[in-house]
This record gives structure tokens, sequence and C-alpha cells, in this order.
């Protein structure tokens, strides 16, 4: 058995817009006397975009229709209709992701993209994102060691660091190539937290004055340093803690970074000598690019070629956000499939009990009723140590119990469950109930709380529906 | 016996070895009697001596300095095999080899001891009937005994079984009693319930002992049942001796090729677990029923 699902991936960020798509390969790894166990094979990169500008009405406004205008074209350019694609995820990434209208662009593009998944992208997503286009994840398998992937872009970088294949950690910088702007020679522009960084470390910088190269050397180095610090390689400074996209988290201090990769816009000036114009693009990309090269803590660390740089984010939403669920799972066709629905996490501790486990899922319902009404909601958690088949039906009746509310109203009961126990479950379910009811279980998907999911169309003979988990959108 | 009694009958045996007893002989010997009955006298210790059986070989590495024995521990997870063990001369270390040891005798014990009848009738609730095999010899040595039915058990079973079910249900002990124990009552149940989630009528289910896979093809035709599954335990190996299989066909007869056959095997709890293995089983038994075939003639 061998199956091919088309994923589209669409990254708006701070500077650049681009599209890809690619074919992932869905194959049965078990043999035919097993129980199946499908898995994606391989994921190949089949159509890239040109990069675009990202078009903006003002300095904090995308332009929502010129956006579509390039993703209809690219849609034309590849030969691809929107019904042909069954997964993907369009992600409003870097800066870009505070400005106002990243909603109503989002919501934009959905409609005209088909039937597709759509996904929005917290800092923390993209980290990940972009480390696993740029092949950190596999880089850190290969290698047996620890590799942070460094998402240099225009407006953030984004680290997430990987130790042997497992996600260890993510954080997200004010640091990139265009926090700084330069027209015609001058200054143009300066975020507000580089001006600080700048201001701290006694350089004057002021909006209009011609660009001294000296001065913005300095402040790139500077900014390589954040980045060194970011990583735990250099003591970190008292501006450091600011640097942080909306106040976020920095990295754990284990495990300790062996290597890195750079991806991002500003990444091939990381890998090469830059020549000629040092503000060809407008602003300071090159000299930070070359700056990350030469900062003497970052140098110290194995540097490892990227499998993307500039489309390391793209090709992450294209190629990487799709996961599949178990393959024994219980679902009704006819429901699906179904986009944006919110977890309800039922925490570790709530489930070693099942009346503390039917209690939380049923304090917690109301919250995901706005005004009143029952909407769709995903009740998830892990179900660990509750394979036997006495265990499951008594999970199943405390589910019965805490979801009344769900079972009542005409939307579907989805459970997502981590242990491999989701037919069995979803039969019990069924079963127990004694009433037509549409019950959507599936195991193998791990969540979190506050997290969202789409559930695609079956595939593979209909044993296992793809699956999207989003986290929150835009951290905030 | 105390020392002074022992001490006796050492000096005795030492006199009629022409040994002379002098005095400081005689010192020297008590002190050594008394030292021996200090050492042998019984001390009693809390605790349990470690069960090897508990160990985990996917976890278990014990090569002497190794140079990448973390890499070695990865590979180790993905697959239960005796590798780096390490060795001891040209052999097996002491526990490795009593693991081996411990491994091979839970096969043995799975395969030649009869299944405890009490926990099929109270346990499971089911009611037994056996094949032509008297005993586990021949069962062993006469797999053709193992697929027949005495003529008694038919006459029981036209008794006590529903005729004509959409699918008809047998757990037998096959190859391992242990397997049947250690499944039976997850995967059993769950197959039931996954058929009820269907709306799917089940048989009279009941256990056949001494059975081989191909008595499922004489139960089928007596009873007239469009799906007949027989669960069984799978021939142990030394990883585990608790694997059962679900062997299942559409309107099995006597005689009819292999290939009409479908199976599920590995069910155990380091396998495919039993409830949700009779869960998947059940909707293959679905699939049967909506495409009125089964083994080779069926997709999935």
């Amino acid at each position: 058995m061998h199956e091919v699902i088309l994923s589209v991936g669409i990254d708006i960020g701070t500077t650049t817009t681009q599209l890809v798509f690619s074919r992932l390969t869905i194959e049965n790894l078990a043999s035919s006397y097993t129980v199946p166990r499908i898995s994606i094979v391989k994921k190949e990169i089949i159509y890239k975009s040109p990069i675009y500008f990202t078009p903006l009405t003002s300095p904090v406004e995308i332009d929502a229709s010129a956006v579509k205008k390039i993703v209809e074209l690219e849609y034309a350019a590849a030969d691809i209709k929107p019904d042909q694609v069954q997964t993907g995820a369009v992600i409003i990434t870097g800066e870009t992701a505070r400005k106002q209208n990243a909603n109503l662009v989002l919501s934009a593009l959905s409609k005209m993209a088909g039937d597709f998944v759509v996904a929005t992208a917290g800092p923390d997503l993209e980290s990940v994102l972009s480390a696993r286009g740029a092949g950190a994840d596999l880089l850190s398998t290969e290698h047996r060691t620890v590799v942070a992937n460094l998402d240099v872009g225009g407006g953030t970088t984004n680290i997430a660091v990987f130790e042997r294949g497992g996600l260890r950690g993510t954080c997200c910088l004010d640091i990139g190539g265009r926090l700084i702007r330069i027209k015609d020679g001058r200054i143009d522009y300066i975020f507000p937290g580089i001006a600080r960084l700048a201001s701290r470390n006694g350089l004057e910088l002021r909006l209009g004055s011609q660009a001294d190269l000296h001065q913005l050397r300095h402040l790139s180095s500077l900014m390589a340093d954040q980045l060194a610090m970011a990583l735990h390689v250099l003591q970190a400074d008292e501006t450091h803690p600011f640097l942080y996209t909306n106040q976020g988290h920095p990295l754990p201090e284990q495990p300790l970074i062996q290597a890195v990769t750079y991806s991002g816009g500003v990444a091939d000036y990381v890998y090469q000598q830059a020549t000629g114009d040092w503000y060809r693009y407008g602003d300071i990309g090159i000299l930070l690019g070359q700056a990350i090269q030469d900062q003497p803590q970052l140098s110290r660390l194995k540097r490892f070629i990227p499998a993307e740089t500039i489309r390391a984010t793209v090709v992450g939403a294209g190629s990487h956000t799709t996961e599949i669920s178990g393959s024994t799972i219980a679902y009704v066709e006819h429901c699906l499939p179904m986009k944006n629905i919110p977890i309800l996490k039922v925490t570790e501790a709530d489930e070693t009990d099942l009346d503390r486990l039917a209690a939380s899922i049923a304090t917690q319902l109301p919250l995901y009723m706005p005004e009143g009404k029952p909407e769709p909601v995903a009740i998830a958690f892990t179900g660990r140590g509750r394979s036997g088949f006495s265990e499951i039906q008594s999970l199943a009746k405390a589910i019965i119990q805490g979801a009344k509310e769900v079972i009542e109203h005409r939307h579907p009961l989805i459970i997502v469950v981590e242990n491999d126990i989701g037919k069995a479950l979803g039969h019990a379910i069924r079963v127990l109930l004694g009433k037509p009811k549409d019950v959507i279980c599936i195991d193998s998907i791990r969540t979190l709380s506050g997290d969202y999911i789409d559930i695609g169309l079956p595939i593979a003979d209909g044993r296992v529906v793809p699956v999207v988990i989003k986290t929150l959108i835009f951290n905030t | 016996m105390d020392a002074k009694d022992l001490r006796q009958i050492i000096e005795q045996v030492l006199c009629e070895m022409n040994i002379t007893g002098d005095s400081g002989q005689t010192g020297s010997l008590t002190s050594a009697v008394q030292s021996a009955l200090g050492k042998s006298s019984t001390v009693v210790e809390e605790g349990f001596i470690p069960d090897i059986t508990e160990n985990d070989i996917k976890t278990q590495y014990l090569v002497d300095n190794p140079r990448y024995g973390d890499a070695f521990l990865e590979i180790k997870m993905r697959a239960p095999a005796r590798l780096g063990i390490g060795k001891a001369g040209a052999r097996y270390k002491t526990l490795p080899q009593l693991q081996f040891r411990a491994a091979h005798s839970a096969a043995q014990d799975a395969c030649f001891h009869d299944i405890d009848l009490d926990y099929v009738t109270d346990k499971l609730g089911l009611f037994y009937v056996q094949t032509e095999c008297e005993n586990k010899d021949i069962y062993l040595t006469r797999p053709d005994l193992g697929r027949k039915l005495t003529a008694e058990a038919q006459k029981t079973l036209r008794e006590k079984c529903k005729k004509n079910p959409t699918v008809q249900l047998v757990v037998s002990d096959g190859l391992s009693s242990s397997a049947v124990i250690a499944n039976a009552a997850d995967l059993l149940p769950a197959i039931v319930q996954g058929l009820a989630s269907f709306k799917i009528d089940v048989g009279t289910t009941f256990f056949v002992k001494y059975g081989r896979v191909g008595v499922m093809d004489e139960i089928s035709e007596l009873l007239g049942a469009d799906v007949t599954c027989i669960l069984v335990g799978e021939r142990p190996g030394l990883i585990t001796a608790e694997s059962l299989s679900a062997y299942f066909a559409y309107k099995a007869t006597v005689g009819m090729p292999e290939a009409r056959r479908n199976v599920v095997s590995n069910i155990h709890k380091a396998g495919t677990s039993p409830a949700e293995a009779g869960a998947h089983i059940a909707e293959m038994i679905k699939v049967m029923l909506d495409k009125k075939a089964s083994g080779t003639d069926l997709k999935f």
C-alpha cells in the first residue's frame, strides 16, 4: 500500500511571502499479518514559488488582496487546483504576526484556497517549523548531538533545539535583518527594541541620519552577541531579557548546544562572504549575517549546512505540519473534515482518577461554549496505563459522564488520546451510549492545552486521518 | 549438634588417623571449628531475589567499556533481541544465560502445560469441547487430529450453540496455553463489543482444548456461521510465550485453501495490545461480511 497526499505551505513573513507544494507519501509499514502501522515515509517538495516581498498597505497592515493574488498566481503556475490539496498550512510569521489584520488575511486565504487546512503560527510553532524545514532535527539524529536552528529573518530570530531528533526547547528574539532599514543611504526605520540595545551600548542611531557602516557593523555584532546569549554560550547581559518576542521565555539551559544550523533570509550571509553593496536589500541583513559568522562563541559551535535557508519556514509549513493519526481509530466519515477545533485537555493529574477526569471535562466544557451554546470541542488526554478492556470500559463511562453536554448536542463527540486505544475506546463509547451519536476517537496524537486541531478526510483506505495540531495563535 | 559434640567427633577422627592431639593443635582446631560453625549458621535476610524475567532485554546492554554504548542501546530499543549482552570468555555472562534459560522454560511451560479449565469456565465464561487429541503428546505429534472434533464435541456444539450465527467466535489453547490466559479476557470482549457497535450478531462462543487453526473449518461447517474466528495461542518463542493470533475466514470449509484465511498475529502486551487488536479484528470481520470474501480474495 502506498498513497500520496498533496500539501501546501504558505508563509507570510515580515519580509517575504512564499509558497511550496509538497508530496507526502504514506505507507503501511506493518506486514499484512499484523495490525497496520501507517506512517508518512517520504516528503518531497514538488514546487517552490519565487520569493516575494510581503505586500503591506502600511507598516502595520498586510495587503490581504495582494497576498491573495500572489497565492492565486502560484497555484496557477504550479498547475494545481485548490481542491487537489488535501492538507497544509498558511502561517503568518515573524514581526508580521503582530500586524493588526493578520487574522483577516488568514481567513481570506482559507476561503480561497479550497478545502485545505489552515494554521496560524505563534513564535514557538514557527521555530519548530523552520528548524524542521532546515533539517536540524534530522542532523541531530544523524550526528547524535544537540543542534539548534536559528532562523534569522527580517523581524525575528526563531530558535529551536533538537537533541537526537527530540525537541528540547524553542525561543524567539527580536533580532532580524530588517529591524533597521536603509533608504538612499539613510536610516529609514529603527525597531524600538534595537534602538534600546544600541543606546545601552553607547551607539547613537537617529532616524534619517546617514547610515554609518562602522556603527551598523558594531550594532550587528551586538545583535549576534544576543543570539550567543540566547544559546547560553555567552553570559547574558541586562538587555538580553527584553529582546524576547512578546516577553517570551528563553531556552532551557540543558541540554548544552553542540551544533547550529542557520536558516531564514539572513542565513545565506552566515555561510558565505558578502561582497558588493552592503545595503542592497535596504536593511542590515547582510551585516547581521556576517556578524553572526564572526561571533566568537557561535563560531566555536559546529556549524552544519541546513537543507533550506530562506525557505526553511515555508518548507516546514508545507511538509512538516501534517501528522498521521494512529492506524486503529474510530470515526464517522460524514463529520470530516473538521477545522479549528479547540482542545479541552485533561491534565495528567486529573487523569489518574476517573471521577476527576469526568469532573475535569464537565467543568472545562463551559469555557468552550461562548454565549452558552455548545461549539465543537476535542477532549484530549494521554490514556496512559489504560490499555486493558475493562479499563477502557471505565474510561468510556467517565467520558460519557463528563461530556454529557456534548453528547446531548448535535456536534460529534471528539476524543484525542495519546495511548493506542482509539478504536477500542471509540467502540466502547458507541456501545455504552446505546443511541446514535457521531463519535470520533483518534489516537497517537499528542496535544497541549490551548491547542487547536484540524482533522482531515480519512486516507489509506480509511485507516488513518491526517491531523494538524496548531498552537496558540500569535502567542499573545 | 553443638560445638562440643563436633569437637569430640573431630578429635576422635584425628585420633583414629594417628594424629596426636597435643594441646596446641586442639586449641587451633577448636577455633577452626567455631569459626566454621559461625559462618554456616543461618542468617535470615529480608528481601527478594530479583526476578530475572522482569528484565526488559530492549534496555539491557552489558558490554564492558563500550565505545558507543548509548548508540547501541538506542538501536536495541527498536526490537527485542539478545544483542550487546557482553561475554565472559567465550561464553555468555551469567545473567543473560539465566534469562535465556528462563525464557526457554516459559516457552516450554506455555507449550506443554494443559490449560486451567476452571479459568476457561469461570473467568472467560465459556464451556469447552475437545478435539480428537487425547493428550498433549498426541496433540503435538498429530496435527491432523487437532483439526477434528470428537463425536461428543460435535454433539455438544449442536446442542449448545446458536445455529447459523453471523459470527462464530472460538478460543483455543493451540501451542500456548499462557497466551490464552494472558490475552483472551481483554481480546474476546473487545471483539464482541466492536461487533456490537456495528450491530453484528455473535453466536455462542466456546473453547476448544487441543485445537489447531484448521478446527475452525469444521466448526464453521457444523454451525453454519458466515464468519468464523478462532483465537489461538501461537508457538511460543524466546521473546514472549504469550502471543495470541486471531484467524478468521468467510464461510470456512474443511479442505479450503489456506489463502482464504486472514490473520492478526502478535497480540500480546508488548505487541498489539489485546483490546485494540480486538477492535481492529471486529472491523475486519465487518469488511469481510460486507464484501462476502476473506483471505487473498479480500483487499482491506
